[in-house]
């Protein structure tokens, strides 16, 4: 992950991205089952929405006193045996757990997929100070070895097809070519079976925080997840601090809406609450566990007027129904998080002079607040973005000239049939001259204007 | 919900995670559904703790003290969650909770006075002192980062039998 200040090259992208057909193909095929999968895990569900209202209540009550959660969790962690680090930024975090790992004598590290230690670009910091760092996520795994970031939040690697991993795979392992998605999936069991019995540490992420017994908690399906937290001796958990909840009891909500939302199952696989590191007695557990607490501008966003996307519980469901992320997928967008939540919090955590292009990938169309399971109110929020943008001077003097001309257009019926009426008359010369790039991407404009008919 | 509705609930939910689900009465009927579960002579991990495993570790040839060297991990579980199908999986008692992970095939016993109805009544019961280490295990081992296509087994067991006992 890049994190110069150079402006993130959206559209740039986007148009490259429309250009690949295998990309292509692969949203497509995701954006389809990712939808069905979804409906079908909430079919049997009843009072759903209660259930949302539950959730996002429980969000909003974290935000109201984040602070004083997190100074209960960490108080709670540290009680129940966790060392507890807190990280201002990327790099106080970077340099946290390099030095816990340095320390030690770590040389072998174990990663579950974490999209926090993607944020602060912990790989490449832990690899120059001349660590083996090891993603053991099977999407992370392929993308490691392709070195490409995640283009999903939950599935890192859905912008590639069978093939592709088949080959890649081939390439580098010198296993025979399968594109059979189990027999791939056996060879990467082979591969990193023995890198967690012989790791000095794992590190992973959480995706809740409870503040009254400071457990982290952790929704994996392979198994990887629980062989980095209780396999090595060592375990970091890096997580921004609003993964809190108030207590583990309010933790049953989250179970039902998160897998639900993320992938369409009803549960993952496996769902871990780990309290502490191993205690006397006990047979599981590192026995040393080492939470970092990343603010990395999140305290910055709490105070102003975008705070309600601190509620996100990171599902990728608005982004699996986003128009936008399902046409040019994740890497366009530039930065960690892609889709509706991923442009608002690129805009926020990178600031507006190098995301204003990615403020731009939405149509408003409202899909992603539709599914939210708890309730960020998604297109308000990208609106005040834009509102942003303009306000500071990062949209063109055409785009503003254009715009005004579009306003005052739309304001007035006469003008707006006449405009209407030119576009259907000149589509013809527009279509011949502007080649396939136009008449490929936009729409004729229909002879008869709905409108009319509807009127 | 009774006793057995409960079990009912829970052993069809385990189900509809790829399961394989079996329910026994005594211990005549335990060990012949782990003799039925698990091959013969394959290297088998047993804590031998409680008195349901007391009950059958004796039933294994190749029985081994060593979970990461195992076949087969046979054990009873702290107990389950109906509404969810999951096993519950917790480090108390000293319990080694990545027994049922590193092998490729897990076999849970979970006494059926041992289930919950819902997951909030776990977790009201383990939320006040909640081990070192709590699992909710749902089914085998499974990705889909492959074309979305599913997978089973990839770091956990390809295979998972619960017994209500």
């Amino acid at each position: 992950m890049s994190h110069g200040q150079t402006t993130l090259s959206f559209r740039e992208n986007s148009v490259r991205a429309l250009g690949d057909d295998a990309l292509r193909a692969a949203m497509k095929q995701a954006a389809d089952t990712f939808g069905t999968r979804r409906a079908d895990a909430f079919a049997p569900v009843t009072a759903v929405e209660a259930l949302r209202d539950r959730a996002s209540a429980i969000r909003e009550e974290v935000l109201k006193d984040l602070p004083g959660y997190v100074e209960r969790f960490a108080a709670s962690a540290a009680r129940a045996g966790a060392t507890v680090h807190r990280a201002k930024n990327a790099t106080a975090a970077r340099e946290i757990i390099a030095r816990i790992l340095s320390d030690r004598g770590a040389k072998r590290i174990v990663k579950g997929k974490s999209m926090v230690s993607e944020e602060v670009d912990l790989n490449a910091h832990l690899e120059a100070a001349g660590m083996e760092v090891v993603e053991t996520d099977l999407g992370e795994y392929i993308i490691q070895m392709e070195g490409e970031a995640p283009s999903h939040i939950i599935v890192p690697a859905i912008h590639k097809n069978r093939r592709q991993v088949g080959k890649l795979f081939a390439e580098r392992l010198g296993v025979p070519y399968s594109e059979d998605p189990q027999v791939l999936t056996k060879i990467a069991r082979k591969a990193l079976r023995e890198k967690f019995l012989t790791a000095d540490a794992g590190i992973s992420g959480a995706n809740f925080a409870a503040a009254d017994t400071g457990s982290i908690v952790l929704f994996t399906n392979e198994g990887n997840g629980r062989m980095v937290t209780t396999v090595p001796p060592l375990h970091v958990a890096i997580l921004s601090i609003e993964k809190m909840i108030p207590s583990l009891a309010d933790l049953p909500d989250f179970i039902r809406l998160l897998p639900r939302s993320a992938t369409g199952q009803p549960i993952t696989s496996y769902v871990s609450v780990i309290t502490g590191p191993r205690k006397p007695g006990d047979a599981t557990g590192a026995k040393e566990l080492h939470i970092v607490l990343l603010d990395n501008g999140r305290t910055e966003i709490l105070a102003g007027e975008s705070r309600d996307i601190l509620k996100c519980i990171r599902c990728g469901a608005c982004m699996n129904v986003c128009p936008v992320y399902r046409t040019v997928g994740g890497h366009s967008y530039g930065w960690t998080y892609p889709g509706p939540m991923g442009l608002i919090l690129t805009a926020l955590l990178t600031g507006m002079a190098k995301s204003h292009p990615v403020v731009d990938a939405s149509t408003l169309c409202g899909a992603c607040v539709e599914v939210c399971p708890v309730r960020v109110p998604l297109v308000p929020l990208i609106l005040q973005l834009r509102r942003r943008k303009v306000r500071e001077g990062f949209s063109g003097p055409m785009e503003k000239r254009g715009m005004a001309l579009f306003g005052k257009v739309a304001a007035s019926p006469f003008l707006f049939a006449l405009g209407q009426r030119l576009a259907a008359l000149f589509w013809p010369v527009v279509r011949v001259l502007g080649g396939k790039d136009v008449a490929g991407r936009l729409p004729a404009p229909a002879r008869v204007p709905f409108r009319r008919k509807a009127s | 919900m009774s006793g057995a509705d409960l079990a009912a609930h829970f052993l069809e939910n385990a189900a509809k995670a790829a399961a394989g689900t079996h329910r026994v009465s005594g211990v005549e009927g335990l060990q012949g559904a782990i003799a039925r579960i698990v091959p013969p002579d394959v290297p088998v991990h047993c804590p031998g703790v409680t008195e349901v495993e007391k009950a059958v570790a004796g039933l294994f040839a190749d029985r081994r003290a060593e979970y990461a060297a195992a076949a087969v991990t046979v054990e009873e579980v702290f107990g389950a969650v109906a509404e969810t199908g999951s096993l519950v999986c917790a480090s108390e008692g000293g319990r080694a909770v990545q027994a049922g992970l590193l092998p490729s095939h897990h076999v849970a016993i979970v006494r059926r006075d041992h289930i919950f109805a819902t997951l909030n009544d776990l977790f009201s019961a383990v939320a006040s002192a909640p081990p070192t280490n709590l699992t909710l295990v749902t089914g085998p081992s499974r990705t889909a980062d492959i074309e979305l296509t599913l997978a089973i087994g990839v770091h956990g067991p390809e295979k998972l039998d619960v017994i209500v006992v």
